[in-house]
């Protein structure tokens, strides 16, 4: 056993050792069983570590996380905080959520329409209203006041945003009602399609919030 | 396009989607990136600590991130930011309990023994038992170097030692965990 050598085979492994040192070194691998056994339980160490995997914790944290965020004022309410980023980081966020947005849409209608196969029309336009359509329909009949309000809100505060800060807010609402629709003619094809009323219905909520925060924007300008 | 890639295309943007949605004060859309992100934040905490510490850490984690979404400028993945952010999180903790410098470097000699039973009782220990063991210096560069790829340098700068400390450290821990491999 060489102790000089068995201390420096992780710096071999990780090709710290310099070209004099390596060839030194194997020079010396070639005759010492010690340092080649070793050698490779390393390189199995090493590989092992690699192939680690992740695990959940064994319990929720959420809950205490959200009593955190509860405590802690969230970031928009620091209102310095807001003018400073409004232009550069708001936008930049909304352009994000939009373009995820046209992808979901897009990604959704191609799933929904291509897992399901055609869906059978008469069939399903001579059914009954289920007990969920209803509530889907309640529902919907409530995000449409909401928006409409928020959106009759924000014709009267647009004055106060600033040219750039409008004009991307309204290309945003404009890709969001294109998802909409695109959604929407897709739920008349396969009103039963979960993964359709669902993806609505987060789209809907999306511009519920998108309309809420240029509203937040402008009433404190 | 392929069914795989399209999910993971709709994944990487709804996780972009939620983000955004989250810094502008959306609970909801930070849950879902706690749901996304929380396996893979726990356990690069339970690896670096305590086991039993880890869901009080990996919770301050994320207040953290809730906090700090402002800083996120997108130019890196969600995931790598919250990832960094945990290590940094894990970091500052070993500094205010007290884990100085000194009891850092100190960590060496009980490695070999860090399980105090036999070793020959422990040859089918599970790999991640045996890392748990390990002194808390060796394992936190073990962990980020040969779990989590980062090098040396960048070790040593968030750990505030030289690189030779963290090689050696790594040695050592290696030395230690070879033992315990599956056979």
């Amino acid at each position: 056993m060489n102790d000089l050598w068995t201390n420096r085979l992780s710096e071999y492994i990780d090709g710290e050792l310099d070209h004099t040192e390596r060839a030194a070194f194997e020079a010396h691998l070639a005759t010492c069983g010690h340092c080649y056994a070793t050698l490779a339980d390393l390189r199995q160490v090493v590989a092992r570590a690699k192939t680690l995997e992740d695990r959940e914790p064994a319990r929720d944290l959420w809950a205490g996380i959200r009593a955190g965020l509860t405590t802690d004022a969230p970031i928009p309410l620091r209102r310095d905080r807001l003018v400073r980023r409004r232009f550069s980081l708001t936008v930049g966020q909304l352009l994000a959520a939009c373009l995820a947005l046209v992808l979901l849409s897009g990604g959704g209608m191609w799933m929904a329409l291509h897992s399901r196969g055609q869906p059978n029309q008469q069939v399903v336009d001579q059914s009954p209203p289920s007990p969920r359509g209803i509530t889907v329909a309640r529902w919907k009949v409530q995000s449409d006041m909401a928006i409409a309000e928020l959106q009759d809100a924000l014709t009267l505060n647009e004055g106060k945003l600033d040219t750039a800060t409008v004009r991307i807010v309204r290309q945003n609402l404009a890709v969001i009602d294109r998802a909409i629709a695109q959604a929407q003619h897709a739920l008349r094809r396969d009103p039963g399609n979960t993964y359709l009323n669902l993806h609505l219905a987060d789209t809907m909520r999306q511009k519920i919030e998108l309309l809420r925060r240029a509203n937040a924007l402008a009433s404190e300008s | 396009m392929p069914r795989q890639v399209l999910e993971d295309t709709l994944t990487a943007d709804s996780i972009a989607a939620d983000t955004a949605l989250a810094a502008s004060g959306d609970a909801s859309a930070f849950e879902r990136l706690y749901r996304t992100h929380v396996a893979r934040v726990h356990t690069l905490v339970r690896r670096m600590i305590d086991a039993d510490e880890a869901d009080d850490v990996t919770q301050d984690v994320f207040i953290r991130a809730w906090q700090k979404l402002s800083t996120f400028r997108g130019e890196s993945a969600f995931g790598t930011w919250l990832h960094r952010l945990a290590v940094n999180v894990v970091l500052a903790r070993r500094k205010t309990v007290g884990m100085e410098r000194g009891r850092f470097l100190a960590d060496d000699a009980p490695l070999d023994n860090a399980s105090g039973k036999p070793v020959t009782l422990e040859l089918s220990m599970d790999f991640e038992e045996a890392l748990a063991r390990l002194p808390e210096g060796a394992r936190q560069v073990f962990v980020l170097h040969d779990v989590e790829g980062y090098r040396h340098e960048e070790i040593a700068h968030m750990l505030g030692v030289v690189p030779g400390t963290s090689k050696s450290q790594l040695h050592h821990a290696r030395m230690a965990l070879r033992r315990h491999l599956e056979r």
